[in-house]
Formats: structure tokens, C-alpha cells, sequence
């Protein structure tokens, strides 16, 4: 039984269609990257996921569970977790005190008190590196810090699946890489599927997807395997442009030396 | 266990203060009618500030609750005075009945305007105080425009002696249980998982909800709370101490500007911020009212904007930062 399934979701706003009947399978476990240009429906679809919005059409199944008409805050402890594309800490609380919400409202709701929590939060924080700002409040951190916060709060919702919304737009090849390490650290570690959305950065999804679903215009383009989507010429394409006539012919006219006019 | 202990520490000022308070008044001569005013203050700002400083919404319809609350109070007395047998009861009943009229308005406007937010919030609950006022007036329920007189009822039912003593002593001193009992609620609050939610609804309600926190449930907690405080301090302060109701008196948004003035001169969503902000407003009004009758509200508007702008987080919020890292620090919330 697949983790995550998606069925024929379709999501509009108005006139536009901004995820066009995807249909996707994520098993227990599992890291997959979602890729695709701006605008091509990629929050759309995580924001279907985690109930922000319901789809207009399909079905979306966790854990064998039709949640497709879940409102947000009940995906959540089912095992749902979520970073965003600009974090989102709580800006007034410590550092502490937002990881320790996540332990608090996620999977393990019912089970941890308030001091519970705030040792789970401890060993997050632990975890992605920010024991010094622990003290500090969320919202003076560095936009790197705050992504590593978020992750560390999303982690302590103990998810089963998590999302995260472009996690690494924004900073150097070497913070990729070692993101990259890191995530497929945790994803072994606390065993969870990690579905990553990428717009751009193809070094970020090569290393860290054993599979990638490409989307454009709110459609699924491919879903395959990492190495074979990222050099189909479809997905080549979509984010380079269509070799037209024109330009075929302006290079050979470049390679001849004419004049552009001719 | 000590560690549960430590965490409810910022109490310890907050009641001392009330202690220091309630002393003052009751063996010192004359000062009883100032203390009371003072208790007035402070329990309307620590009850609207459970909501307000935890969730961040502006309620400028609290005085809702507060008119409802003297309106359960009212009714209980002017109809149940005549069981003679109830005695004390005739009180409870009126107590209940308050609490009943305030959370079934308090569930009414959190399903109506708790949807809303910001700016609209606010004036969806000026509408609803409104609308209920000309309500009463224009159906003519409870008296109408007319309100209810029932200090003879009480006197029937009780003697001189006794409502002599209700409306000078035990009307006052409820007050100041319950401001103890908001302090304790809102600690109480703060220190569980209702604070922490709240915190991130303040913050960011929508990530909160993606975060599996149920926002307009435990917007609804603190709202019904702080409401039924509110109802109390109407039901003591304004019910049984005056013995008459009207509804052009009790559905005054001016009180809920009070309550905000109160909480941002101490520190919006502190502990002790009420307290503070209610001594400071209190003694000021009450000794502008004294050397200048008359003039207090026009020399009390520049100076709550210069302590706003001087202070954006309230005489409280100042201290916190002055005691960051010494030991007084768990003391102050």
C-alpha cells in the first residue's frame, strides 16, 4: 500500500488550472523529488496534500486513509509535515518553543505533555545544528537558520511523510550538498519519505532523488527515475525552450558570420 | 515537582500585589472605594488580556460580556428574591446565569466572528455589542431601554444589614478573586499546550494549522474564558454592587477602550502587564479625577500616546528586558 496517493487531482483557481489531473504513488520510506519550472503548479499540489486547500476534482489517500476533505491541523497528526518555500517560524517564540509545537500537535499529540515536548525539541535542535540559538527568538534568525528550524520542526512532528517546499532555494553549492547528506541521513534515520520540491536546482534533485515527477503547466510531465527524467528531451524542453527553426537557423547564420537581417 | 512549582513562580508578584492591595484597602480608612477601583481595572485587563495578549485579536465588543454578566446578575436577583428560602442562593443563581448569557454569547460570536480577522473581527464584535444593546432597547426584554432596578428586591430578600454589606465589602472582594483567578487561568494558560498553540496562531494562523494545531479551537477556549471573567466582574461589580441595570450603561464600548488601555500600558500578553497597566490607569484617573474633575480624559490622552510610543511593550515589557539574565527573571511573565 502506497504511503501517499494521489488520484486525478485537479486544483483551479478561477479559469486557471493550476494542477491538471496528477496522479502519483509514494511508498512508506521513500524520497522523490518534485521538479518543474515557476508556476507550474508545484505548491499548488502540496498545498493539496496538507489540506490548505481541498482539489476540485481526484482524491488524495495517506496511509490508506481518504483525506482528501481533511481539514489542515487533522493531516498533521495523521503524519503529514511541512516546510515552506519562506519559512514560517513563530516569530516571537524561541527557537526551542517552535520545535517544541511541532512535537506537541504532530503524530505524537496525544501522547507527549508540554516537558515532553520540549526535550523532543531539544534533540532536533540538536540535530540540524542550532543548539546555540536555542534561547533565541525565531524571528531573528538568519533565512538559512530559519529553514534548518523549520526542518528541525517538522521532524518533530514525527512524520511519516514530509514535504518540503523548495528547502534548498537560496544558498551555495556546498550548503546543498551537505543538505543533501543530511536529508538522506534523517530519511534513514527516522525513517520517513521525504518528497523535495525543487524549482531549478538540478544538483540539489540529482543527488538527492531516486526519483523525480517533472511538472509542467499543472501536469504531470514524467515520473521515473532520477537520471532518465532529468535528460528526457521533454523535461530539457520545458525548462530551456523549443529548438524553433528560427533559432536553428540565427546559429547558422551566427556560425556563418552574417549579418542578423540577412 | 519543583520544576512544576518554579514554572507558575510569575504569580508570586501578581498576587502579592493584589495581597498588598486588598490590605491596604481593607485596614486603612477611607481607601476601600480606591482599592476597589483599582481591582475593577485590573480584572477587566487580565480577563481581556487572556484573549487579546494570547491570540493577538482585538475584542472591541468585550464589554458585551461584561453587560451580560450584569444582566444575568440583575435577572437572578429580580426574580428569585421572592424564594426567601434561597438566601444566599438568590446570588449563585444570579452568578450562574451570567456565566450561562456570557459563554452562550461568547460560542455565538466565536462561531461568527472568530472566522474573521484583524480589523474586521474587531468591528464585527462593536456590531454584535450594538446589535444586542438596541436589541434589548427595541424588543423591550429585561426592562428595555427602562433596564431593571432590584436594590429593593435585594433589600426584601436580604435586610439592610446584609446588602450593606454585599454592595460596600463582598461585591469589591470578588472582584479581586476573580483577577486572581484570571492571573491563574491565564499562567495556567501560558504554561500548556493552549499557550503554545495560541502562540502560533498569533504568530501565523495558517501555518499553525498546518502544523495540526485546531486554531478556532483553542481560539474559542480563550475567548470563552476571558468572556465569562468578564461576565463575573459585570455580575459583582456592576450587578450586585449597584443594583440596577441599564442598557445604555453597561454596552459602552468605552470600557472595552479601557481594558486596552490597561493592557498596553503594562504589556500585552504578560502576567503581571494588567496589574501594572490597572494601578497606573487607576491611580491616574482616579487622582486626575480629584485635582482636575473633568479635565482627566483630555490630560490622559497625551500621556497613555507618549507611554505607547515610549514603550510599545508596556511597563512590563521594559522590566523583562531590564531583568533578562538575573535571577528576578522568573519571576516576571
Amino acid at each position: 500500500m502506497p504511503l501517499l496517493k494521489l488520484e486525478n487531482v485537479t486544483k483551479r483557481f478561477g479559469g486557471l488550472v493550476a494542477v491538471d489531473k496528477v496522479s502519483l504513488e509514494i511508498q512508506a520510506g521513500e524520497l522523490i523529488g518534485i521538479v518543474g519550472p515557476n508556476g507550474s503548479g508545484k505548491t499548488t499540489l502540496f498545498n493539496v496534500i496538507n489540506g490548505v486547500y481541498p482539489p476540485e476534482e481526484g482524491k488524495v489517500f495517506f496511509d490508506g486513509k481518504n483525506i482528501t476533505r481533511l481539514p489542515a491541523y487533522k493531516r498533521a497528526p495523521l503524519g503529514l509535515g511541512r516546510t515552506f518555500q519562506i519559512p514560517r517560524p513563530f516569530g516571537s517564540a524561541s527557537v526551542r518553543e517552535n520545535v517544541a509545537i511541532g512535537a506537541m500537535f504532530g503524530t505524537l499529540a496525544d501522547k507527549v505533555s508540554v516537558d515532553d515536548s520540549l526535550e523532543i525539541a531539544d534533540r532536533y535542535i540538536e540535530l540540524v545544528g542550532l543548539e546555540p540559538h536555542k534561547d533565541k527568538e525565531a524571528g531573528t534568525l538568519t533565512p538559512v537558520e530559519k529553514k534548518m528550524m523549520e526542518i528541525a520542526r517538522a521532524l518533530a512532528m514525527r512524520p511519516k511523510l514530509l514535504l518540503m517546499d523548495e528547502a534548498m532555494a537560496g544558498m551555495n553549492p556546498k550548503d546543498i550538498d551537505d543538505m543533501v547528506k543530511f536529508l538522506k541521513r534523517i530519511k534513514d534515520e527516522e525513517n520517513i519519505a521525504i518528497v523535495s520540491m525543487v524549482e531549478h536546482i538540478m544538483r540539489a534533485v540529482a543527488g538527492l532523488a531516486e526519483r523525480v515527477m517533472v511538472m509542467n503547466q499543472g501536469a504531470k510531465l514524467i515520473d521515473a527515475k532520477t537520471e532518465e527524467a532529468l535528460t528526457d528531451p521533454r523535461v530539457v524542453e520545458v525548462y530551456l525552450g523549443h529548438p524553433t527553426d528560427k533559432s536553428k537557423w540565427r546559429s547558422e547564420v551566427w556560425k556563418e558570420g552574417k549579418d542578423w537581417d540577412e | 515537582m519543583k520544576n512544576t512549582i518554579s514554572k507558575y513562580y510569575p504569580l508570586i508578584p501578581v498576587f502579592a500585589a493584589y495581597l498588598i492591595m486588598f490590605i491596604i484597602g481593607f485596614f486603612m480608612p477611607g481607601m476601600w472605594q480606591m482599592v476597589a477601583l483599582l481591582a475593577f481595572y485590573c480584572a477587566l485587563g487580565q480577563s481581556w488580556n487572556i484573549f487579546m495578549g494570547m491570540t493577538g485579536y482585538v475584542d472591541f465588543g468585550y464589554v458585551t460580556f461584561i453587560a451580560l454578566g450584569t444582566y444575568g446578575m440583575s435577572l437572578g436577583i429580580s426574580y428569585f428574591s421572592q424564594f426567601e428560602w434561597l438566601g444566599i442562593g438568590i446570588l449563585v443563581i444570579g452568578l450562574i446565569l451570567a456565566l450561562f448569557l456570557a459563554s452562550l454569547s461568547a460560542l455565538l460570536e466565536a462561531f461568527i466572528a472568530l472566522r474573521l480577522r484583524g480589523a474586521y473581527f474587531a468591528i464585527a464584535c462593536i456590531g454584535i455589542n450594538e446589535g444586542l444593546r438596541y436589541f434589548i432597547e427595541g424588543a423591550k426584554i429585561w426592562g428595555g431601554s427602562e433596564g431593571m432596578i432590584f436594590f429593593g428586591a435585594l433589600m426584601q430578600a436580604f435586610g439592610k444589614e446584609t446588602v450593606n454589606q454585599l454592595t460596600t465589602f463582598w461585591a469589591d472582594f470578588s472582584v479581586f478573586i476573580i483577577a486572581a483567578l484570571a492571573a491563574f487561568l491565564n499562567m495556567h494558560y501560558m504554561r500548556s499546550k493552549i499557550g503554545y498553540a495560541l502562540t502560533a496562531v498569533r504568530e501565523d494562523e495558517d501555518a499553525a494549522k498546518v502544523m495540526g494545531i485546531n486554531t478556532t479551537k483553542y481560539k474559542t477556549i480563550a475567548f470563552l474564558t476571558s468572556g465569562l471573567l468578564g461576565a463575573g466582574v459585570g455580575a459583582m461589580a456592576w450587578g450586585l454592587k449597584l443594583g440596577h441595570v441599564y442598557p445604555g450603561d453597561v454596552f459602552v464600548i468605552h470600557y472595552t477602550v479601557e481594558c486596552i488601555v490597561v493592557v498596553l500600558l503594562g504589556g500585552a500578553g504578560t502576567l503581571l502587564g494588567p496589574v501594572i497597566g490597572g494601578l497606573i490607569y487607576g491611580l491616574s484617573k482616579y487622582w486626575l479625577a480629584v485635582i482636575m474633575p473633568g479635565f482627566q480624559l483630555l490630560i490622559f490622552a497625551p500621556i497613555i500616546i507618549i507611554i505607547i510610543v515610549a514603550a510599545p511593550e508596556g511597563v512590563v515589557g521594559l522590566l523583562k528586558r531590564r531583568l533578562k539574565g538575573t535571577q528576578l527573571e522568573m519571576f516576571i511573565e
